[in-house]
Formats: structure tokens, C-alpha cells, sequence
């Protein structure tokens, strides 16, 4: 017979030496704006996935909240559907569907009907009674950003946030604000209900593999840290090119522009990690002090001189024959905005002071990138007869996140022969020849993640204003001047001419990706 | 997946240094007569190697079987693999070496490796470690892998231990009580002592990490401390050695805390080969629990909970059926002793 023990477990010993996340408490998950396209695409084939891969507690339950006619049955239908196209893994195990699925229920109401959550209420009382979801909820905000406040409010005067006992979260979808007043009145709003802890503020961005691979590469290997500041790096390049153009999305981008949609969020995350301190650990709160503070120490952006915009003409990309942006879809013919954004700035720290960073974003680029590049400075001097250091390209350091994952070295070496000629040579790791193996979805790793109560990969309150604020100060710099005269690059260029010459006047050129 | 497979050439050599020779000749695509376009393409990026891979084999159609698990293996274990065919027991001494590059594309990804098989008879046959030593790539973990029952008493078994990093078998082929007592001895000898790795403890992973998953719900944490029996059900015909490691697993675990929990085995007839119900039983103030997982045919494992004589929770998550590569493959990426693995095997022979 077992032997009694006199004091109780505090951890679960059979975890001990599974690689593999920790179990998320069981919970019910509310799915704001759950006939939408995002809880199709994205959400409802991560949680299958999650589930297919044992990672979602027994009893895990979701409910969907819309204001669209449809019975309990036909949502499911409809998102067993959802799942059996958009599922990164096919086929779809209709066992571990139909297991996940007996806990998905749906209600139907306007986001700002009062009387809805109270069915609400009744139904999540029903899950912990009859699934022991424990009082454990995510309210996950996929809608339009404009519901986001009254859903926040009626969960707070419904009392459905704070009631009984478990732990309570919400996740809010990018956008977040659309300027540093709309930020800080959507954060004053989700903080009258839920505390900076209990936030979740998703970028995807941070939830692929090969960004997270980025700290790794800087933080895990002892080479490349003594070198990663002013004295060896000449200046940094970070690029996130689409060759797509806007696609049916004209109605959000006439707001956004390039600005919003990328610079604020993704460029500026990018920035971060690569100019980042290395944190005490990887815990949320000390990864996200990093990063704001390399936010924090950004030197004020003169915008007439560092800052240029640029919008897409007709022309061609990858063969094929584009419209411009005052063409596509449900943008106005003579719109303004910007599809093309380059920025110049400098970081005002120990580490980066007078090294120049140079960023840019655009659509319908001539191809598809992401990536962060480090110039380093040439050496002083060469050694080789008649071999002068300007002959000789500088070394690049480049991480790449899109597409072919990986990092290449360019360094300098000898061409075989009598004389003494260099030539620069490339060194390519790609990340996936070394780990060929499909990589999660970002949804699925950032869900559990929100799951467990780790917010190391979403984005902290004042870092989301820090990122306004920049965005403030470059729109307001944009207002006191007239706009240039757009379109100003053809479909297919990188960029206007004036993004050339914002890095030529420092010397450099732009890398081509 | 988009994938190809191309094999950009295979030589065969008996002198070591003409091996090494052409194993950089295939590694670099510098062949003058290799200017196709794929060692071209061989040539002009770095080679992403992530281990030396030794496997042994015992026969010539053995040879084929694991060529082609080494081939899949590759995809995701970019490697300078060598492959031992030692025969002692064929008389006429007789070495022979066949080095050849192989070049995968997959969903835009190219991976290059290298392949050496090493076929030799009678007395070189007990010394082909020294061979394969001076072919490992510098630096690189080195895997011995052996499919089948190791031949404990062949020197060969020492001395690839002693060049290896880790040995990885698949106890399900037949391992008895004798066999895994060895095993256990090579992780803890003092010389030529190698890792252990285990297919068969890959095959438990869904196994532990559901069972480990039930304890991971705050309320049934305290249950744990109570547990007070263990049933494992698995066929009856084969090695019952994945039985006994899954019931080692949790009795080891379990004994860190100072419990010691009676496993119960049940073979039987009627049921498919391995490990097909596990179940765990709790007592304690809470009163009675039990914890269930069954495996479905179809790669799925069911899961409840009962408290008293009421269902609480259940769930179907999948049971993945993994190729040999796949398993081979978490064996090559867990860092050194599986300290776990040890004590487990370890507990199931007590």
C-alpha cells in the first residue's frame, strides 16, 4: 500500500522532465465578434491545434458571442468548417474536433445589449458548473476596434469580469488606438475593469517562431553581444516589405496607412528587440522594461528631415500588371494616404548614441521581407598591398523573418591566386534546413500563452503608448506640411526617391532584401 | 510539401584518407565532374549540420530499411551519418567503404548531407570504430544509434560508446529483462558510458504528458499525494518493456516523494501490442478518484476523470503513431542523460 504523506504536493511532479508547456488551468474562453473573420482563420484553427496536441485542459470551453442569427449547431457547423480550411494541419481529426466542439456554445446579442450578458452570466455559471471551468475566463476581443470599449464596459457593469472566484483576462487585437489619446482612453477604459496584469495585447508579430529566435540569436550566444553596439556597428537597417497591396482591406487602410498598420506596431517591436539590453530573464516584465526603454530613448524625430512617406502608383510586381492605391477597392482617388514609410532615428543610450537606424515599410514592394540588418564599420585599416578598405564591403549581419528564416554573415576573403584580391562571400544559416519541422501558428503559441498567464510576448500599456506617441509626433510633423505629391513610386519600386536619398545624405544605401 | 530527393554522387573507397577526401570533395560539391546545377547550388551555401549520426546494421537488407529511415531522417537532422555494416562472423577480412552526398528540397528548403556506409567482414568488422572516429565532423554530438538488441558483448558495442555522445535503441524490439539491465549499466558505467536514448520512452511522451496533465488542474493536485495503484493494460504478445517503462515512469517519480505505488500489469491476448490503458487510482479525505486514458485505434487517447461514481471530465486528444525517424529524431534533440529515462527503467526492473 502507498505510503500517507504528511505534507501535500505543491507541484505536480509527474510534469517533471516533459518538455512541454505547462497545462492552462481548465477555462472558458468568450469569443467577442465569433462569426468573424478572424476567429475563423486564425482563433478556431489554433484552438484545434491546441487541443489536437494535447495542450487545452480538459474541460476547456468556448463560448461565441455575435449578433449573428445562428443556432447553437450551425456556429458549430460553421466553425468546423472554418477549421477544415484554415487548419494548418490536415487532415482534421474529427474525434478531437468533436471532442473540442461539445464545449463550444454560442450566444447571440449585440456587443452593447445589457440583457445579453446576463445569458452570458447564466452560460458561463453553466460551464463551471457542468465543465469545472472554475471561474477561469478569457474574453478574447476579435471584433472591430470600435466595439471594444462598450464590450469592456458592459463586462464591468455586468460584473461578469470580477465575479466569484478564478483568474479573468481579456485579449484586445491590434489595432490598439489610433493615436496616443485613443490609446490612453482605451487603456483608461479596459483599467476600469481589469488591471494592467490581466491585459493581453496582441501583436502576432511576437508570437512567430523566428522573432523569438532573434533574442536568442542576440542573448544565447556569447559572440555576438560584445560587438552589438556603436563602436562596431556602423548603422541599422530594419525592413518590412509587402508585395501585396492592400488587398480588400481599402476601408481600414484609408485610415491607417502605412503608419499604423506596420510602423507603430511591427517595425517599432522589430526595433526594440534588436536594440533591446539584454533582460534579467525572460519573464514579462523584465523583456517588456527592455524594450520601452529603447522606446524611451529614442531622440526626438525632426520629421521634415527623417521621416519620409511615399504611396504606390500603377506599375508591376512579381510579372504581373498592379493598380495603384487610388485605384483599389473602397479607397478615394484622391487619397493621401501613405503606403510607404521610411524613418531615420537615433537612440539616445550608451549603447547606440549617434548610430543611425534606419526603418521602412511599404506596399507593393518588389518583394516579400522582413528582416533586421547590421552594418558593422570597416576595420581601420588593411594590410594588403594596394587594397584600399573602401574597396571592400562591409560586413552584414542579417536576421531574417520572412521569408527563408535564418541569418547570413557577409565577411571578406581572399580570391585564390598570386595576388592579393578580396572578395565578399556570404555565410547562410536558414533556420529551416536546421530545423526543418513546421512551426506553430503565432495564434496558438500567443493563445496559450495568454492561457498561462505569461504576457512576455504581448504588449504592455506604456510601450503601446510609447509607439503613439512616436506616430503623434510624425503625423503631427506630416499636418504642418503639404503632402508630396502622390502616387511617388510605381508598383514594384522600393519606394519614392526621397527614401534613397534620406540614406545616401548619411553615405549609406539601402540594403536590398 | 513540395519535396525532392537527389543523390549527387556515391564512390566507394577502402583507404581512410581517400574517405575523407571525398567526403569533402561531396560536402563542398567540389567534384569536377559534379557540375550539375544541384552541387552548384551544394556549394554556394553553408552546410547546416547539427550531428554525426552512427548507426549499426546487420545485414545487407537491415542496410536498406535504415538507409531509407535515415533518408526521412535528414529532413529535419541535417547530419554527416555513418553507417556500420559489421559482419565478424563472415570470414574472408574485407573492408569497403561507399561515400555518397544526398541533397533534399523541401517547401523551398535545401538540406545536404553526407552519407558513408562502412561493409566490412571478419576481424576489421571488430574494429570499424576506429575507422568512423577520424569521419565525424569536429565539434558535432555524435549518436550511435542501434537498431535491434546492441550486441552488448561485442567489443564494437564498447568502442562506439566510448565515441559516442548517446546511444539510442528501441527497446520494444524484443529487450528482456537481461537486455535493459545492460542498458542500464552502460549509462551508469564509468568508461565508455553513453546516454541513453529509447524510442519506446519517445513512443510514452503523449502517455506522461497526459497523465501529467490530470495534476495540472489545481483541484486534483492535492489527489496526487494520495495515489495508491496503477494499472497498465497492454498486449500480451512481443516486449512488454513499454509497459514497464510507463509504470517504472510514474513508481519512479512518485518515489521522489517518498511513495511508493503498486503497479499492476495486465497483459492480455485481446489486446493490439504496447501500452493500451492506463489507469490511476486516488483515495485520500477527497474520497475515491480514477484517472483514465484509453487508446483508440486511429491515433487517439481518450481521457476521464471519475470521482466517486461520477464523470467530472473527459476529452480525445491525439495519440501520434510515429515513424521510427520521428522518434529518432526527440531522441537526437534532448540534451544529454535523460535522468528521468534512467531512474524509470531503473524502477520497472525492480
Amino acid at each position: 500500500m502507498a505510503q500517507a504523506v504528511t505534507t501535500p504536493l505543491s507541484q505536480n511532479i509527474l510534469r517533471d522532465g516533459l518538455i512541454l508547456p505547462r497545462t492552462p488551468d481548465p477555462a472558458a474562453m468568450v469569443i467577442f465578434g465569433a462569426s468573424g473573420d478572424l476567429t475563423a482563420r486564425k482563433l478556431m484553427p489554433a484552438l484545434y491545434n491546441l487541443a489536437l496536441n494535447r495542450y487545452l485542459p480538459s474541460g476547456f470551453s468556448v463560448i461565441g458571442v455575435a449578433d449573428t442569427a445562428l443556432t447553437e449547431d450551425e456556429y458549430r457547423a460553421h466553425m468546423e468548417q472554418a477549421v477544415q480550411k484554415f487548419s494548418r494541419t490536415q487532415p482534421v481529426d474529427r474525434a478531437v474536433w468533436q471532442s473540442l466542439a461539445e464545449g463550444i456554445s454560442y450566444v447571440r446579442m449585440p456587443f452593447d445589449d445589457k440583457s445579453g450578458y446576463g445569458r452570458l452570466a447564466a452560460e458561463l455559471d453553466r460551464l463551471d458548473r457542468e465543465r469545472g471551468t472554475a471561474g477561469n475566463r478569457v474574453f478574447y476581443l476579435a471584433t472591430a476596434p470600435q466595439f471594444f470599449s462598450v464590450i469592456i464596459d458592459r463586462l464591468g457593469s455586468s460584473g461578469i469580469a470580477k465575479a466569484g472566484e478564478g483568474w479573468k483576462r481579456v485579449v484586445v487585437e491590434k489595432p490598439f488606438g489610433n493615436d496616443l489619446k485613443s490609446a490612453q482612453g482605451l487603456n483608461q477604459a479596459i483599467h476600469s475593469v481589469f488591471t494592467e496584469q490581466q491585459i493581453f495585447r496582441i501583436d502576432h508579430y511576437l508570437g512567430k517562431e523566428t522573432v523569438q529566435n532573434v533574442l536568442v540569436f542576440r542573448f544565447a550566444n556569447g559572440i555576438f553581444e560584445p560587438i552589438w553596439n556603436r563602436r562596431y556597428v556602423d548603422h541599422i537597417q530594419i525592413t518590412v516589405a509587402e508585395d501585396i497591396g492592400i488587398e480588400r482591406r481599402g476601408k481600414y487602410y484609408e485610415t491607417a496607412g502605412a503608419l499604423r498598420d506596420i510602423f507603430q506596431n511591427h517595425l517599432l517591436q522589430l526595433l526594440s528587440i534588436a536594440a533591446m539590453e539584454a533582460p534579467p530573464n525572460f519573464d514579462a516584465d523584465s523583456v517588456r522594461d527592455e524594450k520601452v526603454k529603447v522606446l524611451k530613448s529614442i531622440h526626438p524625430i525632426d520629421v521634415a528631415k527623417d521621416v519620409i512617406r511615399g504611396q504606390y502608383g500603377p506599375g508591376w510586381v512579381g510579372g504581373q500588371q498592379v493598380p495603384g492605391y487610388r485605384q483599389e477597392l473602397n479607397v478615394s482617388p484622391q487619397s493621401t494616404t501613405e503606403t510607404f514609410v521610411a524613418v531615420r532615428l537615433k537612440i539616445d543610450n550608451w549603447r547606440w548614441a549617434e548610430t543611425p537606424f534606419y526603418l521602412r515599410t511599404g506596399k507593393r514592394l518588389p518583394s516579400r521581407a522582413s528582416e533586421i540588418a547590421i552594418q558593422f564599420k570597416n576595420p581601420p585599416h588593411l594590410p594588403f598591398a594596394k587594397t584600399a578598405v573602401e574597396e571592400l564591403t562591409p560586413n552584414w549581419l542579417v536576421m531574417r523573418i520572412q521569408p527563408h528564416e535564418g541569418a547570413s554573415l557577409k565577411i571578406a576573403a581572399k580570391i585564390p591566386g598570386p595576388v592579393m584580391r578580396l572578395r565578399t562571400v556570404n555565410m547562410d544559416f536558414f533556420y529551416g534546413s536546421s530545423f526543418m519541422v513546421e512551426s506553430p501558428d503565432a495564434y496558438e503559441r500567443l493563445v496559450l500563452d495568454c492561457m498561462l498567464g505569461d504576457a512576455t510576448l504581448f504588449a504592455r500599456e506604456d510601450e503601446v503608448e510609447r509607439a503613439w506617441g512616436l506616430v503623434d509626433r510624425i503625423e503631427a510633423g506630416w499636418a504642418s506640411q503639404s503632402p508630396p505629391p502622390f502616387p511617388n513610386y510605381a508598383a514594384g519600386e522600393w519606394g519614392p526617391p526621397e527614401a534613397d536619398a534620406l540614406i545616401e545624405q548619411d553615405g549609406k544605401r539601402w540594403r536590398r532584401p | 510539401m513540395m519535396q525532392s530527393h537527389s543523390e549527387l554522387s556515391a564512390r566507394t573507397f577502402v583507404d581512410v584518407h581517400a574517405i575523407q577526401e571525398e567526403l569533402d570533395q561531396v560536402r563542398w560539391g567540389l567534384h569536377d565532374g559534379a557540375g550539375s546545377e544541384a552541387a552548384q547550388h551544394a556549394a554556394a551555401e553553408a552546410r547546416a549540420s547539427v550531428l554525426n549520426l552512427i548507426a549499426v546494421v546487420g545485414n545487407e537488407p537491415e542496410l536498406g530499411e535504415i538507409s531509407s529511415v535515415l533518408d526521412r531522417l535528414s529532413i529535419t537532422n541535417p547530419s554527416r551519418t555513418l553507417i556500420l555494416l559489421a559482419q565478424h562472423t563472415r570470414e574472408a577480412d574485407k573492408l569497403e567503404a561507399q561515400v555518397s552526398a544526398q541533397e533534399r528540397t523541401e517547401s523551398g528548403h535545401r538540406v545536404s548531407t553526407e552519407r558513408v556506409i562502412l561493409h566490412a567482414h571478419g576481424e576489421p568488422a571488430r574494429h570499424l570504430a576506429s575507422l568512423a572516429a577520424p569521419l565525424l565532423i569536429p565539434d558535432l554530438p555524435v549518436i550511435l544509434w542501434w537498431p535491434g538488441r546492441p550486441q552488448f558483448d561485442n567489443p564494437l558495442f564498447d568502442d562506439l560508446c566510448e565515441l559516442a555522445d548517446r546511444l539510442v535503441v528501441d527497446t520494444d524490439e524484443g529487450f528482456n529483462d537481461a537486455d535493459l539491465t545492460r542498458l542500464l549499466e552502460v549509462a551508469r558505467r564509468p568508461k565508455a558510458r553513453a546516454s541513453i536514448g529509447d524510442l519506446n520512452w519517445a513512443r510514452l511522451i503523449a502517455w506522461r504528458h497526459v497523465a501529467a496533465q490530470f495534476f495540472d488542474m489545481p483541484a486534483m493536485l492535492g489527489r496526487l499525494a494520495h495515489i495508491h495503484g496503477v494499472s497498465v493494460f497492454h498486449g500480451s504478445d512481443g516486449s512488454t518493456a513499454q509497459a514497464r517503462l510507463l509504470g517504472g515512469w510514474i513508481r519512479s517519480r512518485m518515489a521522489t516523494v517518498g511513495i511508493d505505488v503498486p503497479i499492476e500489469f495486465r497483459p492480455d491476448d485481446s489486446l493490439e501490442h504496447g501500452v493500451r490503458r492506463f489507469l490511476i487510482y486516488t483515495g485520500g479525505d477527497e474520497g475515491p478518484a480514477r484517472f483514465s486514458m484509453i487508446r483508440h485505434r486511429g491515433g487517439r487517447l481518450s481521457t476521464h476523470i471519475r470521482l466517486g461514481d461520477q464523470d467530472v471530465a473527459e476529452r480525445t486528444v491525439r495519440l501520434e503513431s510515429r515513424a521510427i525517424e520521428e522518434l529518432l529524431s526527440i531522441e537526437l534533440t534532448l540534451p544529454g542523460h535523460d535522468v528521468l529515462f534512467e531512474q524509470a527503467l531503473e524502477a520497472a526492473l525492480r
